[in-house]
């Protein structure tokens, strides 16, 4: 039996969970402080966009893995 | 089953050099930009006209984000910043024409026969992020040398602040500086390639239904919008974590005591994300 598609799927599908809660912790603290103080959104955008493209890239990682064990 | 291919394709070959199609993708995305630079400084007026106020917009937005977190030295660096930034945009821009990816030659036979498109998005090809990222971590490590001389910035990295931790932090150190590079570019490879992946997925799962509805132009056009999202916030991200890098090269020896009082908040706040970056 070729386990081939089930490990790709399991590497994405586990390597997704870690970057969808830090991404939903970031975004919500974003929002609040946004909501706190509507001026500041302008310096919080950019360590904002830091932040989620560090966190983004754990679920990148997992996703060039499982599409390294899928198509090769 | 839609079938991917990781590594870009081989086209031609010029002697030793290996002519890909991804190679074809960026070297059309130079030109753009180079046309582009040679119409906006022909026609170039204090009062813009309207098409050089288009082309002046993802400039002034970049310059305001640089001259805000970059510190007092920002003009130093600005202009690779710039490039990166409109290099990497164009490329990922370029790549959702229609035309791209799909042009090209059939190749093998039976089970084994594939497309060979003759352009594929520059930075669906890790060569292509590799590349940048190694003008990156270049840049950044000579603009920490030149801020700090030799001396100092080998002491940033090999020397820690209660002199028994070095042996445990001075590997932590090294692996930081040389994991940019890979995150740096597996972070655009990846964004950029599963891209591709996601829109021809999406076209082979509407294609079904084209006799039907006409969800085969809808699905993927919803794609392409969101494409066109990503490929912004990854030619953006790329070039600010670039800047990142370098600031914190330029401000380490900010510890040491010198006078850098006014170089405002922003750099700190880069420095704090930054420092995950490992």
């Amino acid at each position: 039996m070729d386990l081939t598609q089930l490990a790709a799927g399991l590497a994405m599908g586990l390597g997704g969970i870690g970057p969808g809660i830090g991404l939903g912790i970031g975004f919500s603290k974003a929002m609040e402080a946004i909501g706190r103080n509507p001026e500041a959104s302008g310096t919080i955008f950019v360590p904002y966009i830091l932040g989620l493209a560090l966190t983004e890239a754990i679920g990148i990682y997992a996703l060039v893995v499982s599409l390294i064990i899928l198509f090769t | 089953m839609v079938h991917v291919e990781i590594a870009a394709e081989e086209l031609f070959a010029i002697g030793p050099l290996i002519v890909t199609n991804s190679m074809v993708g960026a070297l059309l995305a130079s030109i753009v930009l180079l046309l582009a630079a040679r119409w906006f400084t022909r026609r170039a007026a204090v009062v813009p006209s309207r098409g050089q106020s288009i082309l002046e917009l993802p400039i002034e937005f970049l310059a305001g984000i640089v001259r805000g977190t970059g510190g007092k030295r920002w003009r130093q660096f600005a202009p690779l910043i710039f490039a990166i930034f409109l290099f990497v945009l164009t490329a990922n821009w370029l790549s959702l024409l229609p035309g791209v990816g799909t042009i090209g030659l059939w190749e093998g036979e039976g089970e084994h026969r594939i497309l060979v498109p003759f352009v594929r998005a520059g930075a669906a090809d890790l060569n292509f992020t590799l590349g940048l990222a190694l003008i990156s971590f270049v840049a950044f490590i000579a603009f920490g040398l030149r801020a700090n001389g030799l001396r100092g910035y080998l002491k940033e990295l090999l020397v820690s602040e209660p002199a028994y931790m070095t042996p445990l932090l001075t590997p932590i150190h090294l692996i930081s500086e040389l994991s940019r590079v890979i995150s740096l570019s597996m972070r655009l490879f990846g964004n950029v390639f599963a891209g591709e992946v996601l829109l021809a997925t999406m076209l082979a799962l509407t294609t079904a239904t084209l006799l039907v509805l006409p969800l085969a132009f809808v699905v993927p056009g919803v794609f392409i919008m969101l494409e066109l999202l990503f490929g912004l916030v990854q030619a953006l991200v790329f070039a600010l974590l670039s800047m990142t890098y370098i600031t914190l090269a330029i401000a380490e020896h900010r510890q040491h005591g010198s006078d850098d009082h006014h170089s405002g908040e922003a750099p700190e706040q880069g420095t704090a994300a930054a420092n995950g970056a490992a």
